[in-house]
């Protein structure tokens, strides 16, 4: 079935700080519950004498658009995954790897720069229309097409126009890229989608797509259909009877209803009374609770999907909103003026020094047994792609001394004796934007305040609301700014650390002429492993300048009831390949 | 009669008017707005210039205000940006459970709050006047939304005899008979409005208390003792009568509290009104949705103000407009 994969996103705290925005993020090594439990030979539907029992999952909010080209919610993503089939399956086991799925092969040719790929002959619409190679070229040329303003315009980027993709005939496609890149990146932009129906859609209104009664109604190609949709109430799946492809596809659950409840503290009350079967993002500080007074709860581990990191902003906020202002994107950035504390990475690596990052992770994501629901982290890049993830790099220590030390070699002293340090009659005082609605990052900041306190150095915490924290961000109007991002699974540093001026989300405005040439060198290297390399060099040079003070990756917990069988939560999806998940006879909740 | 609603009516337009330009406002102040949730970081700066083009987010404030102005006045409330469907529509899936659970919650107000009120103002001093009294003061005093999340842990988790989520058994309801349906809509009605209603029932049962206890003393009601009715008859046929007057008038203002309480206890039960979809709207900063909330809302309260209006002269014939 079709994951949805993006690079990176912004986590935004507040509407949905402790929710996944995708079905990516990384995974790793936990003590804790298990992570993925699918032994690969789940028993078919026929086995079972058909599907069974009704499975409900909480969803924090509604779907919005099921044609998925221009779906972005994380709801969106769940109920599309599995209304469709996708064009490969992706597994992920340190990297994202792929098997066929709608596609019974695919081949790349030797100077890797066209990726073609053999379609499956049974696999048809709900309306018995022939999947076929002409949906998908009409995807991509809806997606390239400015008028339907696609967020996945970015997938083809970097194919040759008028070859993305190439139909060689009804069964047979080729995409073509304008050189070697990636492959892993450049197949999940080839196949991370779910493809729309051409005979359904081929004479609408493109400006209009996303009003189309498509993202209601879509045809669909999956083992699940959309037997129902109560708009803020519930969505229910059932499995489709026109379904045409393998057998090992077919939905052993009789429904699954995606409720709709908005609230945390109602969604984990309907688990604990067993309304609710499924329920992801769970706090830490519920964790125990859970696993003590439910035995009938599994509760399950993602991974390490979602950084926390203190962003220092290089530049002085004023001067950079002024000039901003006259010059827009075509600002030179030489002609700014630096912060007086945070452009100079010595002064970043002390502060990283003085603050006790394990302590945070003690105090804010490990629950009261001891389980452990945070890693501490050292880049952008989640340690679950182990082979991408740069291990070697030595996290600062915790020494507020040294740090105390290093600030006054850098001329800061307590000259006027006011308990904090200045240089040249100013004081390092500086104020942190954190966005509200997050308990765990309110917490943070003051925990930071109180360890910069202790080297002299003074903190304000400024909280706003998350669209103007976002706002601000991306405008840097902040000098420090307790920040977080989901992670993705394929590697594309470029959006959070190249200085060319397109890159808004390089919030920090982080310039490194080496990191730029290493990030372009990256991106065009076609052998995985070379680029791997060439990753974990970027992450060692950015963990150097210190940019960020990288905080932590935090973990996200899964309750699924006990009665289902062969669940898989991991870090592809919280709920992946829920064609396969099944009950026991003697389990059944619901018999209708 | 009809040419005072008629006055209250044209009088009502400055006040909408007056809301939707606070509200035009105070969304236009506040930073980004709803297209920046279809931005990742690889979003082409072009494809971000089409959108904001496509929802006329480019062009300046004042134009946008004439414009959505115009559209309201001729019964146009647009497309969401969130959901890109007419807001129209929107609307008039949730508003219809926010009537339910607005009539559901005055009913609770006015039984609980009356009867209540009544008991305390016949047994005026006596222990069960006291309790009401000091339980109708913590009712009084709790947030709805600590009330909400109070009612759902005791009815739906320690003691688990109520849904505390919905509309409708999200399992079950299809499978269920027309009379198990109607009980089920019932039984998914009670929390919340509970939590909607008790603190206001409390408010009232204290009006309905000091109301009722000066009627009684009044000389008809002496009148009618003094003709040998029966203690009830006295009180529920004479006295309250008269003592509901001023609760009227009362339940007729409370409608904007219950509309802005049911912004959080919408959310806390899921249930799928107004309430929730203005939390909904200003998260993603849908305007066009956020307009029409605060459009329609304004256009309830006016509404149930002239309803009070009409009540108060129906329950008293004296009461004439003109």
């Amino acid at each position: 079935m079709t994951l949805k994969l993006a690079p990176i996103a912004l986590l935004l705290a507040g509407c949905g700080a402790e929710t996944p925005t995708d079905a990516t993020g990384p995974t790793g090594p936990t003590d804790g519950p298990t992570t993925s439990q699918g032994p690969g030979n789940e028993p078919l539907v026929d086995d079972l004498g058909g599907p069974r029992d009704t499975m409900v999952a909480a969803f924090q909010s509604d779907a919005d658009m099921l044609l998925d080209l221009v779906s972005q919610s994380a709801s969106d993503g769940y109920i599309i995954g599995n209304l469709n089939l996708g064009l490969v399956d992706s597994q992920f086991d340190c990297e994202l790897t792929y098997e066929p799925e709608i596609a019974e092969s695919f081949t790349w040719n030797e100077d890797q720069t066209v990726l073609t790929y053999k379609l499956r002959d049974d696999i048809k619409w709900d309306d018995g229309t022939p999947f076929s190679a002409t949906d998908m070229a009409f995807t991509f040329d809806l997606i390239a097409d400015p008028l339907v303003a696609s967020p996945r315009i970015s997938f083809i980027e970097r194919m040759v126009e008028g070859q993305r993709p190439e139909v060689i005939d009804e069964r047979t496609v080729a995409f073509h890229f304008t050189q070697p890149y990636d492959r892993i990146t450049m197949q999940a932009h080839t196949s991370s989608l779910a493809f729309a129906a051409e005979h359904v859609l081929r004479d609408a209104d493109r400006a209009t797509l996303r009003g189309h009664e498509y993202n209601r109604n879509p045809a669909i190609n999956g083992p699940f259909k959309l037997a129902q949709w109560v708009p803020d109430q519930k969505i229910v799946l059932e499995p489709n009877e026109n379904f045409t492809g393998p057998d090992r596809y077919k939905p052993r659950l009789k429904r699954v209803i995606f409720k709709i409840i908005p609230e945390y503290a109602t969604r984990l009350l309907e688990l604990e009374n067993g309304a609710v079967d499924w329920m992801e993002g769970i706090l830490v500080s519920d964790a125990d609770r859970i696993a003590a007074e439910h035995p009938e709860i599994e509760l399950y581990r993602r991974g390490w999907r979602f950084l926390d990191y203190l962003a220092w902003n290089r530049f002085d906020t004023a001067d950079f909103q002024e000039k901003y202002e006259d010059a827009g994107k075509d600002l030179d950035w030489s002609t700014v003026q630096e912060h007086h504390l945070f452009a100079d990475p010595a002064v970043r690596r002390a502060l990283t020094k003085a603050i006790d990052i394990d302590k945070l992770i003690g105090d804010l994501l490990t629950s009261e047994s001891g389980e452990a629901y945070g890693n501490r982290a050292v880049s952008t890049i989640t340690p679950t792609l182990c082979n991408t993830h740069n291990n070697d790099i030595t996290p600062l220590p915790f020494d507020p001394t040294g740090a105390r030390a290093e600030l006054e070699a850098l001329g800061f002293g307590d000259a006027d004796g006011n308990g904090i340090l200045d240089r040249d009659g100013q004081d390092f005082s500086f104020t942190m934007m954190t966005n509200s609605g997050n308990a765990r990052r309110a917490k943070a900041a003051v925990i930071i305040q109180a360890f910069l306190k202790d080297i002299g150095v003074q903190m304000e915490i400024e909280t706003v609301e998350s669209n103007t924290f976002f706002e601000r961000l991306r405008k840097k109007d902040y000098e420090a700014a307790l920040s977080g991002w989901s992670a993705g699974l394929f590697v594309d540093m470029s959006t959070i650390w190249h200085s060319g001026q397109e890159y808004e989300f390089n919030f920090t405005s982080y310039a490194n002429d080496e990191v730029d040439a290493l990030i372009e060198q990256g991106l065009n290297e076609p052998d995985t492993a070379k680029a791997n390399e060439i990753w974990k060099k970027v992450q060692a040079a950015i963990y150097e300048d210190q940019p960020y003070t990288f905080l932590y990756w935090r973990d996200d917990i899964v309750g699924v009831h006990e009665r289902f069988n062969d669940v898989k939560v991991d870090i592809l999806s919280p709920m992946n390949d829920l064609h396969t998940w099944w009950v026991p006879a003697n389990e059944v909740k619901y018999d209708k | 009669m009809f040419a005072y609603l008629i006055r209250k009516l044209l009088l009502a337009i400055p006040l909408v008017l007056g809301v939707i330009t606070l509200i035009f406002v105070l969304v236009e102040l506040s930073p980004g707005d709803a297209t920046d949730r279809f931005f990742t970081p690889e979003t082409p700066p072009e494809v971000r210039q089409l959108i904001e083009q496509k929802w006329g987010l480019d062009q300046p404030a004042s134009t946008r205000y004439l414009i959505t102005m115009k559209n309201l006045m001729t019964g146009d409330f647009g497309r969401s940006i969130f959901q890109e469907r007419p807001v129209f529509d929107i609307i008039a899936e949730a508003l219809p459970n926010t009537i339910i659970l607005s009539f559901a919650t005055i009913l609770i107000i006015q039984f609980v709050g009356v009867t209540l009120g009544s008991i305390q103002a016949v047994r005026q001093y006596s222990l069960t006047d006291n309790t009401i009294s000091v339980t109708s003061l913590i009712f009084y005093s709790m947030p709805s939304f600590w009330l909400a999340l109070m009612l759902q842990l005791l009815f739906a988790l320690k003691w688990p005899v109520l849904p505390s989520s919905g509309m409708t058994d999200a399992v079950m309801y299809d499978y269920m008979t027309t009379w198990e349906k109607a009980v089920d809509h019932l039984k998914h009605l009670i929390l919340p409005a509970g939590a909607l209603g008790l603190a206001s029932a409390a408010g009232i049962a204290r009006y309905m208390r000091s109301s009722l206890l000066e009627v009684i003393r009044q000389d008809f009601v002496r009148t009618a003792r003094a003709k040998g009715l029966s203690e009830r008859t006295v009180v529920v046929k004479h006295a309250m009568r008269n003592a509901l007057l001023p609760i009227i008038t009362i339940i007729g203002l409370q409608l904007p509290f219950l509309f802005s309480g049911s912004v959080l206890v919408e959310s806390i039960f899921a249930w799928p009104g107004m309430g929730r979809l203005i939390v909904q709207a200003i998260f993603t900063q849908d305007t066009p949705v956020i307009i029409a909330c605060f459009f329609v809302f304004t256009l309830l309260v006016v509404i149930g103000n002239l309803i009070a209006d009409i009540l108060y002269s129906v329950v008293d014939p004296r009461i004439r407009y003109g």
